[in-house]
């Protein structure tokens, strides 16, 4: 029967079938600091999301103390969450499959875990000069310059114990999410640098458009091949599915590459940027549904005949809760960077809903999912509680759909009535209110997946502590 | 204040086409391995297997489960 596997059932949380009696070549502790410190940041700037997301309903919530004004608040939410969660997430899991993708150990454990540490010493350190107004002004690239430079040495400290072991494998042909981790590291490089430190020598629009290009591409050449690489990894290990096509995964991977990088300026349609550059971004986001589709039919086909596995298997259904999540951003993306629909959502409350289904619902939910299927491993214990897991997966999809379609709708109307200009601009404020009360109860939503994810996670390391202890 | 946009747009613009030289090299290179050839399915078999133990790595493509025909 097609579809049909010589395999036993996947188990998605771990547990003693998956563990293997004789001892694994992993050590695995910049894993376990990388994942435990990224889940741990998730849930304090959670706290954060939930009260500037209260600011908008209650403007005078927390009064004028200028460290918890939405000025401060707001870039310590898209850092935290950017670089605090998600980044250090992905590195987690990067530091896991990498090794085993190759066959052989980490290059360095010793450089992992100090890249480790000094990832925290960043994050603490904007925890502490963001709220205090150290801040570039530029959006994603809010950091001070010194905690900018620690994030380049960081990220070279990675890269160079990535490579090394890629370099070291045992197998000749590489896996697909090698692919997108070595992509990932050199996009992130280029990118990283001349959003962080060429816009600061420039001006005017080139300022602007250079600021644009690293917005767009820190999603799209940083959280998006990473995303994708564990995706590749996940979806089969936790299926126990070969992957339908890896020629094709190959094809995307290149298609990626060579289209992703132009589609910054789409940002500024309408701009006083020249027409020949819109036109091109406009051309080369179109083109992003190639890459996209042949991301999103490999992994559906993958799972032709595997479908039920999602009823028990919660890592699963974050990774195809994910792929369609994902499938649904780059849909949006190309088509409001058409200047007619640009028009209308440019600048609304469209654009947050479009960025929080990518970051959120697309690349969080996989970066969860790893972080539920390999912390029981690292471990070599048992989930905490499947049935906690399941609850966080419902709060995080309830939540996070509340949110994107009422951003979806608020923004389209707040754009309709910014383009009508007898239309006084505070009345566009008020009329969002109802729109920002359901995004503050969906963040409460989302938090409490956040809270339930963050106690499964700690609950299940400290089991694998006690029984260790008793066992000694 | 002094003007660095030009310097800075030929700064991004030599990353740019570093990223883009070497996108070009490996992706020929790609091609040469083999990886849209006849043996490119390969990887997805062997990511499947359990992770390498101390004792005794297991062979390539041993124990991966594969799609019936």
């Amino acid at each position: 029967m097609p579809g049909q596997l010589q395999v036993s059932a996947a188990r998605p949380y771990g547990g003693a079938g998956s563990v293997s009696p004789v001892e694994s070549i992993h050590e695995d502790t910049t894993a376990k600091w990388f994942l435990l410190s990224a889940v741990s940041y998730f849930f304090i700037v959670g706290i954060i999301a939930l009260t500037i997301a209260a600011k908008f309903v209650w403007p005078q919530l927390l009064g004028t103390v200028s460290l918890l004004t939405y000025g401060r608040l707001r870039p310590l939410h898209v850092n935290g969450m950017l670089f605090g969660w998600l980044l250090a997430a992905d590195m987690g899991l990067v530091y896991y499959i990498v090794p085993r993708l190759c066959g052989v150990k980490l290059w360095s454990e010793k450089l992992g875990v100090a890249t480790g540490i000094l990832w925290n010493v960043i994050i603490l350190s904007a925890v502490v000069a963001l709220p205090m107004g150290f801040n570039k002004g530029w959006e994603y690239a809010e950091l001070p310059t010194p905690i900018s430079i620690l994030v380049v040495v960081a990220w070279v400290m990675f890269g160079i114990n990535i490579f090394a072991t890629i370099a070291s494998r045992k197998y000749e042909q590489m896996y697909v999410s090698l692919w997108y981790i070595m992509g990932t590291i050199l996009w992130t490089a280029f990118v990283y640098l001349t959003g962080n430190f060429a816009v600061l020598v420039t001006t005017g629009v080139n300022q602007a458009n250079l600021n644009w290009m690293y917005i767009h591409n820190a999603v799209g050449l940083i959280f998006t091949p990473v995303g994708l690489a564990l995706a590749y990894y996940f979806i089969p290990r936790a299926s126990t599915t070969p992957l339908y096509s890896h020629k094709l995964s190959m094809v995307g991977f290149w298609s990626l590459a060579f289209v992703y990088v132009w589609t910054g300026a789409h940002h500024m349609l309408h701009g006083p940027i020249s027409q020949w550059l819109q036109t091109i971004a406009i051309t080369f986001s179109l083109m992003l549904l190639i890459p996209v589709w042949t991301v999103v039919y490999n992994f559906f086909a993958t799972m032709k005949g595997q479908w039920y596995q999602l009823s028990e298997n919660v890592p699963l259904k974050f990774l195809m809760s994910g792929v369609v999540f994902y499938l649904l951003t780059c849909f949006q993306g190309p088509m409001h960077s058409l200047r007619s629909v640009n028009a209308i959502v440019s600048k609304t409350d469209w654009i947050p809903g479009h960025a929080h289904m990518a970051v959120l619902g697309a690349f969080s939910f996989f970066a969860i999912a790893g972080t539920f299927y390999t912390i029981p491993r690292l471990f070599r214990t048992e989930l905490h509680s499947a049935a906690l897991a399941n609850w966080s997966f419902w709060f995080f999809m309830i939540g996070g759909l509340g949110f994107f379609v009422t951003l979806w709708l608020g923004g389209f109307w707040q754009g309709w009535q910014w383009n009508n200009p007898a239309i006084p601009f505070i009345d566009t404020v008020k009329a969002l209110k109802p729109v920002w009360t359901v995004r503050f109860f969906s963040g409460i939503l989302m938090f409490l997946g956040i809270t339930t994810f963050l106690y499964n996670i700690w609950a299940t390391v400290l089991d694998a502590g006690s029984k260790t202890s008793a066992n000694a | 204040m002094t003007d660095y946009t030009y310097q800075s747009v030929l700064f991004a613009y030599l990353l740019f086409f570093l990223v883009a030289g070497g996108a070009v090299f490996f992706f020929v290179r790609s091609l040469k391995d083999g990886y849209l050839g006849p043996n490119s399915e390969e990887p997805k078999y062997r990511m499947l297997e359990d992770e390498p133990q101390l004792e005794e790595t297991q062979p390539t493509g041993a124990c991966a489960p594969r799609r019936q025909s």
